[in-house]
Parts: C-alpha cells; structure tokens; sequence
C-alpha cells in the first residue's frame, strides 16, 4: 500500500520538548523533554574485552545499546538509579550529538508513536540557523537507519506562520518570534522564504528565564533543596509567571497587597521526604521582564526584545517591512506568559511611532506618513505551533510531491536534503 | 525496550487523560497509525462526554485467512469476554474501520477497593489490537492448553499480521506449530534480517533457554506448508517456525504467546532497524577517530612547513616581483636586458 495514503509522521525536536504526531491531528500525541539516559557501563569499552563485555551484558541480561529511555522516563531513570547517565542530544536548537539524536527518534518512532518508519513520510523541523551539512546528517539517519519513504525537513519558523494558517486566512508574511527553551530567534519570513540576512538571535531563552528565577529565590533564602532549585524555578515559571506592564508599579502592587500576589509553593525534599513550602514574589513578573530589560540578569546582553525586532524588521526589504509588522506571530514555551503579547505590542508601538514622529518632524509636516500598523499575534496553541503548522501542511496533497523520497535519495545521495522547497500549501 | 509493549501508548494515555477528567467536557477527535497497518480513530463529542467512540481497522487481509463480517474469527467473542459491559460493539462500524467500539466511562469500576482494576481495564482496552488480531490465535492455543484440539483438524490456518500478508498456524494435539514467511523491502533489511534470525535461532541454544519454544529457520518453504498456494511463500528473508506446547501458553503465559506471536515480524523488523543505527553509531564513531587522525597529521604538516617558511616566502617574493608590472625606467631596461644576457 501506498504510503501517501497514510498521514505523515510529524516530529518537532526543540531544545527542551519535542512534539510528535500524526498530521492531521489538532494536538501531538506526545510532548516530552528531549533527553536520553544512556547505560553506560557496557558501552564505551575496549576492544579487547568485547567477549568478556558481551558475556557480562548477557549476564546482566541487558543489551547494551538498547538500554536507553528518553524523555520523563529518562529523567525518572536517572533519578532513581546512578547507572544511567543523561545526555541532551540538541543544544541552542542544533543537533549536538547524533548518536543520542538518533536514539531519541527511535525511541519516537518505536515505542511512542508505535510506528514503522517504512509506512510513512516524515516531516522534521530545524532551526533557520542550521547548517546544510546538519540536514544531510537527519537525511543519511531517516533514510538509511529508518528507511523511511520520504523527508521533509522543514524550518519552523515558517511553520510556526503555517500554524496561524487556519486561525485567519493564509499569511505567509510576516515575522516569527520564536522563544523556546534553548534559543530565541526572530525570524522575518516573506511569502514563505526566510529572509536569511535579517535573522536576529537574542542569547537569552527560556532556560535564562528559570536561571533567573532560580537566582532571585536563592538570593532572597527561600527554603528550597538545593538539588531540586531548578527544577522548582522551571515549575514557578512555568504555572506562575506572568508579564506586567510596568515594574515599579507592579512592586507597589505586591508591596500593597501581599496576600494577592504572594503564591505559596509547596514541595518534598527528594533525599529525606519532608515536606516543605517557599514563597513566591516579585519573581513572578522579574522572570519574563528578562526580555523586555535583559539588563536585570546579565550585563553581556542589553537589548531589549522589542528593540531586536524592530531592528530585524528595518533591515528586512523595504518593501516587505509593513507587512511584517502587520503579523509578528509568536511561537515556542517561552511565549505563554500571561500578557507577554500585549506587552510586546506595546513596546513595539512606542519604538516605531516614535520613529514615524520624527521622520515627520524631519520633513516638515509636508508630507504625512502612513501610521503603521503593528500587530503581535497570540494564539491557544503557541506551545506547539510549530508542530501543528507541520501538521497542516503535512496534511495537504502538495506536501508528498515536495518531500525527498527514498528513490531520490538513492540516486543523487545525501546531499539532496539541503534544500527543501516552499510548497504550494505554504502560500 | 527490547519487546513491544501490546497497548497503544497513546490510546492508554488519551483514555487516562479522559478518565480523569470525565467532568470537563472537551472535543476529542485523533487518527493515528500504528505498525503494520492497524489505524485507530478516538473521538469525544462535547454532547456526551463519558462516551468514547475508538474505531479500529485491521490490516488487508490476504484472501487464504477467514475474516467474518470484516473481523478475525473469534474476535466478537474475545471483545466481550475481555472487556464486559464497559464496551458495546457498534454494527456497522464507521466508515472505513473494521470495528468501532463505543466505551461507556460511567460503567468502569468505580474507584473505591483499587485503582489497579480499573487501570488494568484501561491498559486492556487501550491493547485492542491484541485482542481483536490476536483472537483466532488466542482460540487455538487456549485448546492446546486444555488439550481439547480435535485430533482430525491437522489442516492449516493462515492469519494475516501485516496488510496482504498472514503467517500459517498446524494445530495438532500435542503442539501448535507456527510458521512465519519474513518479507522485506529493502535489500539490506532483508540480509540484516537473515542473520539476524539465524542468530536468534542460535540463541535459542544457550543453556538457559532450554524452556523456550522450539525454533528454526530454513530459507525455503518448511514441508508443514505443502498444501499452501505458493504465491503466498515467496520470503525474502527465509521461514521462522516455533513449535508452541501445551507449557508455553498456560495460565498467564497465554497473553503475552499470544502478543509475541502475532507481533513477530513487527520484533525483527524493529531489531533490524535497531541494529542499522548501531552500526551507524559505529561508523560515525570511526569517522571521528578518522578526521582526528588526519587533522593531527595535517597540523603536523603545517608545523614543518612552518619550519622551512622562511627562505620559501623569500623566494616567493623574488619571483612575485619579477612577474608584476613594474613602470621599468631605462636604467631598469638595461640592467635587465644585462642580466636576462649574463
């Protein structure tokens, strides 16, 4: 039977989660931090001793290089026994090691989503930054380990555009601002082509956000382990945070009404069971302000998101630039603080209309510019965005003509998965 | 994971996510595909939220198996002893599907006692591939284990386990022989798979496996198959055969036979993919250890021609002036023209 007849496989791997499903599916069936705990203690052996490694696997009655979990598993393995060592395959949003990278999707394929790669297409996502030989990489594994009939590795940036595709109508233009756990990128996208050139990337991410938070709860000597800090700080932000128009009166706020905006965390201490509980304050709005004054967390970096975006945007095509300040769409985890578009707008706003205000003042009132229309667009499934618009467009007819299949592979090599085109569904 | 595990991961985790929140009134509606061919469809409608709708179709029978009614013999009968009142089999089963069931939540066994009963009810429900693929297996060696196999049926049973395709039960009194014809698409599968299930035959012969069922391979067709349209033996990659008795398939052993059995092809072919991305690993590894020699080598290059820069550059630079053109004064001529001569 013809593969084409089935849905695609749709993959998304992000730094910190990575979102799989079927195309045609509103939701991926699984979100799972991407990380691999390794049994190392067969592998990585000498030669020499490769009899006597094999005859103490079997009496271990392990196979080593199937002795592996990926995502919360992993983390609960590692956890609860010091054999298994855990390794993050994808790091700033590149593949960092392409052994546990292959792992991981065979461990998507087999035991999440439970099907045989030779039964479907796949569509996989990479950042607009990846290098091409990375790409040849993902084709060589899809291919030669899985056999699968046919790849798409698509940028998500540009499905994240995708996604807004059934919200309105089909807006391939516009600029992506995408803030996951690893990177954050501000991608301009023109009628479904990367502008490349106007790429911005900001080093600060959603694991800068919980370093932060992480720090403020330190520093103030709140009663948390020490080895469960972080992960109380990605907890805190994640049910907690939200984005306030403005510090200083949000700390009036807090000081006025603790028992309003005071939240309680409650926790147990994982080496000895007892419980305990912290308070939660200020850093409930300090944590997403990150981007909006990076100046609170790190003194390297100092521009404030709005500012990248408006920069992205100015140096992007003059003809384009109304029509990407028209539709700046969000995607990736770090995007769901409460407000944080409403905030980003707003900003935004002040920076361009002060910037159209003086161009008047410079021409004298002669002529009068257009107002530019800036608009910041949030919607229910930011979390997974990406994939969702992997799985729309996955799910049109033209996708299967534009994937590279296996019979191209054999004949022209690796190198062919360099470039995917722009299909049809995408404009 | 070295096994398939027999429910659907997904299937398990949407009915747990449903169960648990059986107030809250969401619209449900997902398709997958799982291997060889078997799609599920779940669906919650906002009207009746405690109603799910879970439609399965089977793979493309081949024409030797008995389907009835677009079902495995057998598998009507497993559904209801497996699951009771929580499920009722709706006739005609949506468009497209083999069957469709409708799962009533508000009849689970309530929560009170143990929570375990109820999730070994979901993770039943959510393994209804098992049951409803693994039905007319499941009849035949339920007789072996109760030794009721009626002596005159020696004749041959084939059951389909991937789309088009059906591996051959003899069901005799003593034993049950089973017989897999392995296909595979792609070349190097198909030699992977070879040695691969010659290994495992092998395997078969370690001390510790003396309990386990009898195994073999052969490359053609094993004389049990005789009788068997021979468009319907062409393996590329040999014939596995088990030989089942009444000791491998009683009490609880009968599920997990029966999962193991039906899911064979689906088990090599994950090990073969296994194997092919260790090999990757393997290569990718030697590869490093290449480039890390080469560069070495080359750095050490660059460090001895560093060594004898000198005087090349020198020269270099002689012969670059010589070539580059230069406003040659008269003085210049000469003295070129006198030393071009000497």
């Amino acid at each position: 039977m013809d593969p084409t007849s089935r849905p695609a496989v749709v993959i998304d791997n992000g730094t910190g989660y990575t979102k799989m499903g079927f195309a045609g599916n509103v939701e991926p069936c699984f979100i799972l931090p991407t990380v691999v705990a390794v049994n190392e203690s067969f592998l990585n052996q000498s030669r020499s001793s490769s009899k006597a490694n094999w005859l103490a696997q079997y009496n271990a009655g392990v196979m080593a290089d199937l002795d592996f979990f990926i995502g919360d598993e992993a983390v609960t393995k590692s956890r609860s026994s010091s054999t298994y060592n855990l390794s993050y395959p994808i790091r700033h949003g590149q593949v960092d090691n392409w052994d546990a990278m292959e792992r991981y999707w065979q461990q998507c394929i087999f035991n999440y989503l439970r099907c045989d790669p030779e039964d479907h297409y796949f569509l996989l996502t990479e950042s607009p930054l990846t290098a091409p030989e990375s790409r040849e990489y993902t084709g060589e594994i899809m291919f030669e380990t899985f056999n699968v009939p046919g790849l798409y590795i698509a940028v998500n940036s540009v499905l994240a555009l995708a996604a807004g595709y059934t919200t309105s109508k089909c807006e391939m233009t516009g600029v992506v601002v995408d803030v996951g756990d690893g990177a954050t990128y501000v991608v301009p996208v023109a009628e479904g082509y990367v502008i490349g050139s106007s790429i911005k990337s900001i080093p600060i991410a959603g694991k800068d956000v919980t370093l932060f938070i992480q720090q403020l709860m330190r520093e103030r000597g709140e009663n948390v382990p020490p080895e469960d800090s972080f992960e109380v700080a990605r907890k805190v932000k994640e049910m907690y945070c939200y984005t306030c128009s403005d510090i200083v009166k949000e700390y009036n706020k807090h000081d006025k009404e603790p028992s309003k905006y005071l939240k309680q965390w409650r926790g147990i201490k994982p080496k000895t069971g007892a419980p305990y509980s912290c308070d939660i304050g200020y850093e409930r709005f300090l944590g997403p302000e990150v981007f909006f004054n990076p100046e609170i967390y790190s003194s390297d970096f100092t521009t404030p998101l709005p500012a990248v975006i408006d920069k992205c945007i100015q140096s992007a095509p003059i003809d384009t630039r109304r029509a990407l300040y028209k539709n700046i769409v969000l995607s990736g985890g770090s995007t769901m603080f409460k407000d944080f578009h409403r905030r980003l707008q707003r900003d935004l706003k002040k920076i361009v209309d002060a910037r159209v205000l003086a161009s008047d003042a410079r021409l004298g009132g002669e002529v009068k510019a257009q107002p530019v229309e800036v608009n910041v667009v949030s919607h229910a499934i930011q979390r997974y965005a990406v994939w969702f618009g992997g799985s729309v467009l996955a799910s049109t007819p033209e996708f299967f003509a534009a994937c590279h299949t296996k019979a191209e592979y054999e004949e022209y090599g690796a190198s062919i998965c360099r470039s995917n085109p722009v299909f049809k569904g995408m404009y | 994971m070295l096994l398939l595990q027999s429910h659907s991961r997904f299937l398990l985790e949407a009915l747990l996510n449903r169960v648990q929140n059986v107030d809250k009134a969401t619209e449900v509606d997902y398709h997958w595909v799982e291997f060889d061919d078997v799609r599920y469809h779940v669906q919650v409608t906002m009207k009746n939220p405690h109603i799910v709708l879970l439609s399965v179709s089977l793979p493309v029978p081949p024409p030797e198996t008995i389907f009835i009614g677009g079902l495995p013999f057998g598998a009507i009968e497993a559904i209801k002893a497996a699951y009771g009142n929580v499920v009722q089999i709706l006739d005609p089963p949506r468009d497209g599907f083999n069957l469709t069931l409708k799962l009533n939540l508000s009849k689970l066994p309530p929560n009170e006692g143990s929570t375990k009963n109820k999730h070994a009810l979901l993770v039943k429900i959510a393994s209804v591939r098992e049951v409803v693929l693994g039905a007319p297996l499941r009849v035949v060696l339920k007789h072996l284990a109760s030794k009721t196999v009626a002596s005159d049926i020696d004749q041959l049973l084939a059951l389909v386990h991937r789309p088009k395709e059906s591996f051959f039960l003899i069901p005799q009194a003593e034993k049950v022989t089973v017989v897999f014809p392995m296909r595979f698409n792609d070349s190097i599968d198909t030699v992977l798979a070879t040695s691969f299930l010659q290994e495992f035959v092998e395997a078969r012969r370690t001390a510790g496996l003396n309990n386990a069922p009898l195994c073999m391979w052969s490359s053609s067709p094993p004389l049990e198959l005789k009788g068997v349209p021979s468009e319907t033996l062409s393996a590329n990659a040999g014939f596995v055969t088990f030989v089942i008795f009444p000791r491998h398939v009683e009490g609880k052993k009968l599920d997990r036979t029966v999962w193991n059995l039906s899911t064979f092809h689906a088990y090599v072919s994950y090990h073969v993919k296994c194997s092919e991305g260790f090999m990757h690993t393997r290569m990718r590894r030697r590869v490093e250890s290449m480039i890390r020699v080469v560069l070495a080598l080359s750095f050490g290059y660059f460090l001895k021609t560093l060594d004898r820069a000198k005087p090349d550059a020198e020269k270099l630079k002689k012969s670059t002036s010589n070539k580059s053109f230069k406003r040659l004064s008269l003085k210049d001529l000469k003295d070129h023209r006198s030393n071009s001569m000497s």
